[in-house]
């Protein structure tokens, strides 16, 4: 495999030149005239990035990150950690992120409240109506979570009581829901309780018949009927809410 | 919904292309024409084109926008009349149904990106970021030479500058409209799933060849063993097929692209090296982990997005669209933009090639002729030295 930098792609231009100089071409190919006044752009060079962070401290950044990409940050970021950290189950919530034409950002109008035509009511809602109220009305941060997070809570709440109802009006007009999650997992778990309880109950008679053999085995060497009479045979499994594992 | 229902009843063909009328209105500058729904409307969303920042409103209307309202038939129709009558019908049912039923919000419809694609008047960063053209890969896989392009660090993930990949496309798609111009072959390449339709298009508006498949290695290289089957026509400056070079076609070397645009490079390493062998110049969608020596013209983009694949093959494609037509319109006016392959020469006429097919034949009759009494005087000669032998004795 060849070595080093391939820039023959870039300079296709020049190359061609120095064939026509020397006559290898009887005539220029259609793409010349255009790449002779459209040169390619440059390539290669490291530029400094774009500052995303105030310089701390008045000091250069270390050399050797001196080019790299630097990380973007927001002031939403910082609200959007609070708000899923205190509501974990919002992530769980599907999101779409499919944009129409790029400006959905300029069809919304915060002041109107936490609920937008076009847009998902989700945490991003929450801190962008948080973000607002304290921007614009100068509301510290606590009491403009406080208040965008009430008025989002409301909002879930219905939804709630919508699909309650919805439930309740399709049932009552012949609806047939499928088992929920729960129920399923439940069926499952009573399905595996009764395999294990027919498992234990040969296990114990097994273990019954090997106390019986050493027992008759006794009592025919001494004579002794002692088992007998004690009714020593009839160890039964009972059906208990909470059975003792086989040690 | 009204509208679907009576679309069924006429015809499934009648939905080639949905564009609701409705759609029209709440894009345009006008406002709407029924009172009774504007005062149904909230205030703040009555009109977008009352936004002072709407790129809707006033002279600044989106080429886009503007276009919406005057969605023409597929240039097919032309060969088929059955499409321009389900063409017709659905406009017909268009007219007088789609101010039923509700308001539909202008929304992304991914069909549209390939029935009326963006020209490059319309590539604005609003575009691109909607199209996800500016989401890079994890910054662990990138290549250092593409720090240039690069706008941040997001989510572990690096993030192309939108600028960057605004202008690099505005480039590539002024040197396609002028190798179009100048008459070059024009070679869309898009080998992934889901490319092939963008690739085409992109092909056909800009009068070029597209590939969707896997690339031959040696299709520029060794172009005659495996281009052999292609056929290949001569043409004249108004695209129309020239008679009488059937004989030089036959013998004539395998065509090679004078412009490669390709939409994953990465997997099309080969086709970018033969370029270069070849000295062709290549446009390519430099992803943040492909290496921008590869190409002539990179784009840094999102390859792995085909919505942003969609958007630069139609930009791509619109681009030798104009060409083509701005070559064509200025053979109507008797200039030719073009060179023709020195040795093609002039057409031979039929009756020049029944000529020649005379004279072939006499001269292969003469020789004949002359190699039979060659022969014959030979036979002679040698026949009178054997008698001469004999009277020697």
């Amino acid at each position: 495999m060849a070595r080093g930098l391939n820039l023959k792609p870039s300079r296709v231009y020049q190359i061609v030149t120095q064939i026509l100089e020397s006559r290898g071409m009887p005539q220029p190919p259609p793409w010349y005239k255009t790449i002779e006044s459209i040169p390619p752009a440059a390539i290669l060079t490291r530029t400094q990035p774009v500052q995303h962070r105030e310089l701390r401290k008045s000091k250069k950044r270390k050399p050797s990150r001196m080019f790299h990409p630097q990380p973007i940050e927001y002031e939403e970021d910082k609200l959007r950690r609070d708000f899923f950290r205190d509501h974990p189950w919002e992530l769980a919530r599907p999101r779409i992120v499919l944009e129409n034409d790029g400006r959905d950002g300029q069809k919304v109008d915060w002041s109107r409240g936490i609920q937008q035509p076009g847009r998902q009511l989700s945490g991003e809602s929450v801190v962008q109506r948080q973000l607002w109220l304290m921007n614009e009305q100068g509301m510290p941060n606590s009491q403009a979570y406080d208040m965008a997070r009430k008025e989002f809570y409301h909002l879930r709440h219905q939804e709630d009581v919508e699909r309650r109802v919805a439930r309740e009006e399709a049932e009552w007009v012949g609806a047939d829901f499928a088992k929920g999650a729960l129920e399923v997992s439940m069926e499952l778990e009573d399905k595996s309780y009764e395999s294990w309880k027919s498992w234990a109950e040969k296990e114990v008679e097994v273990l019954n018949r090997q106390r019986d053999g050493a027992y008759t085995a006794a009592v025919t060497e001494h004579g002794d009927d002692t088992f007998e009479r004690l009714g020593g045979d009839d160890i039964v499994v009972e059906s208990t809410d909470t059975p003792d594992q086989p040690s | 919904m009204i509208l679907r229902n009576i679309a069924i009843r006429h015809g499934r063909r009648a939905l080639a292309a949905p564009l609701p009328t409705s759609q029209l209105r709440s894009l345009s500058t006008e406002t709407t024409t029924l009172p009774q729904q504007t005062d149904l409307l909230p205030p703040t969303f009555s009109n977008q084109s009352t936004l002072e920042n709407s790129a809707e409103s006033g002279p600044k209307q989106l080429r886009i926008t503007q276009r919406l309202g005057q969605a023409k038939p597929y240039h097919r129709a032309k060969k088929d009349p059955q499409i321009k009558r389900d063409f017709q019908l659905k406009k017909t049912i268009e007219r007088t149904t789609g101010k039923l039923g509700a308001l539909v919000e202008p929304h992304y419809e991914p069909s549209q990106l390939l029935v009326d694609p963006p020209t490059p008047q319309d590539v604005t960063l609003e575009l691109l970021m909607a199209s996800q053209s500016h989401l890079g890969h994890a910054t662990s896989q990138w290549n250092p030479a593409n720090s240039r392009y690069i706008y941040g660090v997001r989510q572990g993930v690096h993030i192309i500058s939108l600028e960057e990949t605004a202008a690099h496309l505005r480039r590539a798609a002024k040197v396609v409209e002028g190798v179009a111009y100048h008459g070059g072959l024009i070679l869309f390449v898009g080998t992934r799933k889901g490319q092939s339709a963008c690739v085409v298009r992109a092909a056909e508006m800009a009068g070029g060849c597209h590939l969707f498949e896997r690339w031959l290695p040696g299709t520029i290289t060794n172009g005659d063993q495996i281009l052999r089957r292609c056929r290949m026509k001569a043409i004249d400056q108004h695209d129309k097929e020239l008679q009488g070079y059937d004989d030089k076609i036959e013998n004539w070397q395998a065509l090679k692209p004078d412009l490669v645009v390709n939409l994953n490079p990465i997997e099309n390493y080969l086709l970018l090296h033969e370029c270069s062998l070849n000295n062709i110049p290549t446009i390519g969608v430099i992803d943040t982990d492909a290496n921008p020596t590869w190409v002539t013209y990179p784009i840094p983009a999102n390859d792995d997005s085909l919505r942003c694949m969609q958007v630069i093959a139609g930009v791509l494609g619109r681009a030798g669209e104009a060409g083509q037509k701005r070559r064509l319109a200025a053979a109507e006016s008797g200039e030719v933009t073009w060179l023709p392959p020195p040795n093609l020469g002039a057409p031979v006429s039929e009756a020049e090639k029944i000529k020649r097919n005379e004279l072939k034949k006499e001269a292969i009759l003469k020789k004949r002729k002359a190699d039979h009494e060659a022969i014959e005087q030979s036979k002679v000669t040698a026949a009178q030295r054997e008698l001469g032998d004999f009277d020697d004795f």
